[in-house]
């Protein structure tokens, strides 16, 4: 799927892991979009002021709940809350479980879901579909 | 007397038919025998000679007895002696030479002139009630031995909630004594539980159950499972219930360690699910160098391949040296040749991050007996670890510092990481040897200090850290010069 036409979109990827950065960033790119990446919270806070994505992908699982954190951080703004945000999360393991998003659901009422899920192993496909229904739609 | 009188002499002064009321004395269901002082039967009952035999003239002891003098401790004599009443247990042999346990009683007769001419004695045959008592006794003593066998606490609380009676086990590891107040004993409360199976016992005449946490004489905490029965006597009423309490802390640590093992099989599959991700997304970023003949994405597509490959190997060589029991090769290890050697290793890539890796190093310490690969591994893991910690510390006033010590202490060789870096709050320090728990994100494969860890203990040596939030962290190995115990 490629983007419309117009103005490309800008996608933020967030993910302390740099490999998924290489691999999301250049996916998207090969798509169509211009992709930025962040390692981690405040790397990311930083880019959406500096660069105002129109969508970013958020890795729940960083360490220090930093993922989490930016979340609930943007959602709180009223200039960046409308940007969608997909969740890329690990179902299993340390940090990042399926546990960890639900508690974060149940304790946090008035945060908002995301906007998209996306789970580890990222399927390229899932990949562009969401991103692609999400901007669409916003666009 | 000139000489002792003769057995008709004495029979005629006492008209014993008249004194022994004949047929009534023949009747009645003891053995009554009658003895002159010189302890030679004049007269017997009929049961007596029915059992016994016709005896009239012979010894007692020889009668009763078979032995061949009289006995040493014999009421007879002594009622002789003192003109008394006098009562013992016995056992006599009848013409069978079956025993008979009996209780004896012996009277003195008197003559006419008042003098003690002869002594009855009348024997209750208590053989039965005898066997009975044994029999009681070896039910009771079997019944014991199985009460303190049994492998759990068993304990009898009466309904002030006192341990009333309490098998070997509840002795040894709760209380040795009896009378004390179970809630005191073995939950260390100044009052009755709340929720207490013995108390419904009581209430209810039932069998209750439940599980709760006890503590031992020597402070342990101990989880069981309670079962309490309520005691009745004859007439139904509950007097005290008993409590049996099966010991399940090995069962229930046995459960946390599976559980544990399942968490740490989820930190597995996610450390690898991690490296997977890296490897596809090399694959897809040099396959798109490959089909635009674009150098660029081949490089770094190829990288992340190689990157992850090697995560990969690392994670899983970690991964096996946690999962082997093994013992050290005692081969001699020069420590401060070792760390000179971490030191080179990780000479560039400090130098590349700004950091002073610094060292003092002993030179005249001995040996130490060890797998020299392992401890080249636990000093690396150190190292490596105190430089990330200054590396991810954005605090720009400081200059980071790593500074390696290695001396000997008594027996000990002690090595000693300290950097001042970034440091750990008191959670991160409770985390910090549990297997997968890093704070360095993608980079750390978690399992570093817990191979740390494993290194020293199979070196019989000790770990330790200290460390303050902001100002840096210090790690302390001690290794016995000798080797492990």
């Amino acid at each position: 799927m490629t983007a419309e036409a117009g103005p490309m979109k800008k996608i933020l990827v967030v993910d302390d892991e740099p490999d998924v950065c290489l691999y999301l960033s250049r996916l998207l790119q090969e798509n169509g979009y211009a992709a930025a990446s962040a390692a981690d919270g405040l790397e990311a806070m930083q880019a959406v002021e500096r660069d105002q994505p129109d969508l970013i992908t958020l890795d729940l699982s960083m360490p220090n709940k930093s993922g989490v954190r930016f979340y609930r951080e943007i959602k709180a703004r009223a200039d960046l809350k409308d940007i969608p945000v997909v969740f890329v999360t690990g179902v299993t393991g340390l940090g990042g479980s399926s546990a960890d998003t639900a508690r974060f659901y149940s304790t946090r009422s008035q945060v908002p879901p995301p906007d998209g899920f996306i789970a580890k192993p990222i399927d390229p496909h899932e990949v562009l579909d969401t991103v692609g229904r999400l901007l669409h739609r916003s666009g | 007397m000139a000489e002792s009188p003769t057995v008709e002499s004495v029979a005629a002064v006492l008209d014993l038919r008249a004194l022994t009321g004949g047929r009534l004395l023949d009747d009645v269901p003891c053995y009554i025998s009658i003895q002159d002082r010189q302890f030679r039967i004049l007269e017997a009952n009929r049961k007596l000679k029915e059992d016994f035999g016709e005896h009239l003239s012979e010894h007692c002891y020889t009668v009763f007895k078979g032995r061949i003098e009289p006995c040493p401790e014999c009421p007879v004599a002594r009622t002789f002696q003192d003109h008394q009443e006098h009562t013992s247990s016995e056992t006599i042999f009848d013409r069978s030479g079956l025993p008979h346990a009996v209780i004896v009683k012996t009277s003195p007769l008197h003559g006419p002139s008042g003098e003690i001419v002869a002594v009855m004695e009348l024997f209750a045959d208590i053989t039965v009630q005898k066997e009975l008592e044994n029999r009681l006794h070896d039910s009771l003593t079997r019944f014991h031995n199985l009460f303190d066998v049994v492998p759990c606490y068993v304990s009898v609380h009466d309904r002030d909630f006192r341990i009333v009676e309490a098998n070997q086990r509840f002795k040894e590891s709760f209380s040795r004594r009896l009378g004390g107040y179970c809630y005191e004993i073995y939950k260390r409360r100044t009052e009755p539980c709340t929720s207490c199976p013995v108390a419904d016992a009581f209430a209810d005449g039932r069998s209750h159950s439940d599980e709760q946490v006890v503590i031992d004489n020597a402070g342990r905490q101990l989880h069981v499972v309670v079962y309490t029965a309520p005691v009745r006597d004859p007439r139904g009423r509950i007097t005290d219930v008993m409590q049996v309490a099966a010991d399940i802390t090995e069962m229930r640590s046995l459960q946390d360690q599976l559980a544990s093992l399942g968490r740490l099989v989820g930190g597995i599959a996610h450390s690898i699910k991690n490296v997977l991700e890296g490897l596809r997304g090399g694959v897809y970023v040099a396959n798109l160098g490959f089909r635009d003949q674009n150098q660029a994405d081949i490089q770094t597509g190829w990288g992340m391949i190689q990157r992850n490959v090697d995560r990969l190997s690392a994670m899983i060589l970690d991964m096996l040296y946690c999962a082997k029991e093994r013992s050290p090769r005692p081969l001699p290890v020069c420590l401060p040749e070792v760390t000179r050697a971490v030191l080179q290793l990780f000479g560039a890539r400090a130098a590349d991050s700004g950091v002073k890796l610094e060292a003092q190093i002993a030179d005249d310490l001995p040996d130490l007996l060890g797998e020299p690969r392992d401890i080249h591994s636990l000093i690396s893991n150190l190292v490596g670890n105190a430089l990330d910690a200054c590396y991810t510390d954005q605090d720009e006033r400081k200059s980071p510092r790593v500074m390696v010590r290695v001396f000997r202490e008594d027996q000990q060789a002690v090595i000693e990481v300290a950097d001042n870096g970034t440091g750990m709050d008191e959670e991160t320090r409770g985390k910090l040897f549990t297997m997968f728990f890093s704070t360095k994100g993608a980079s750390g494969t978690g399992l570093g200090l817990v191979v740390a860890r494993k290194v020293v203990s199979e070196h019989g040596g000790t770990i330790s850290v200290d460390s303050t939030p902001e100002q840096g962290s210090t790690f302390t190995v001690k290794l016995p010069l000798g080797g492990p115990p």
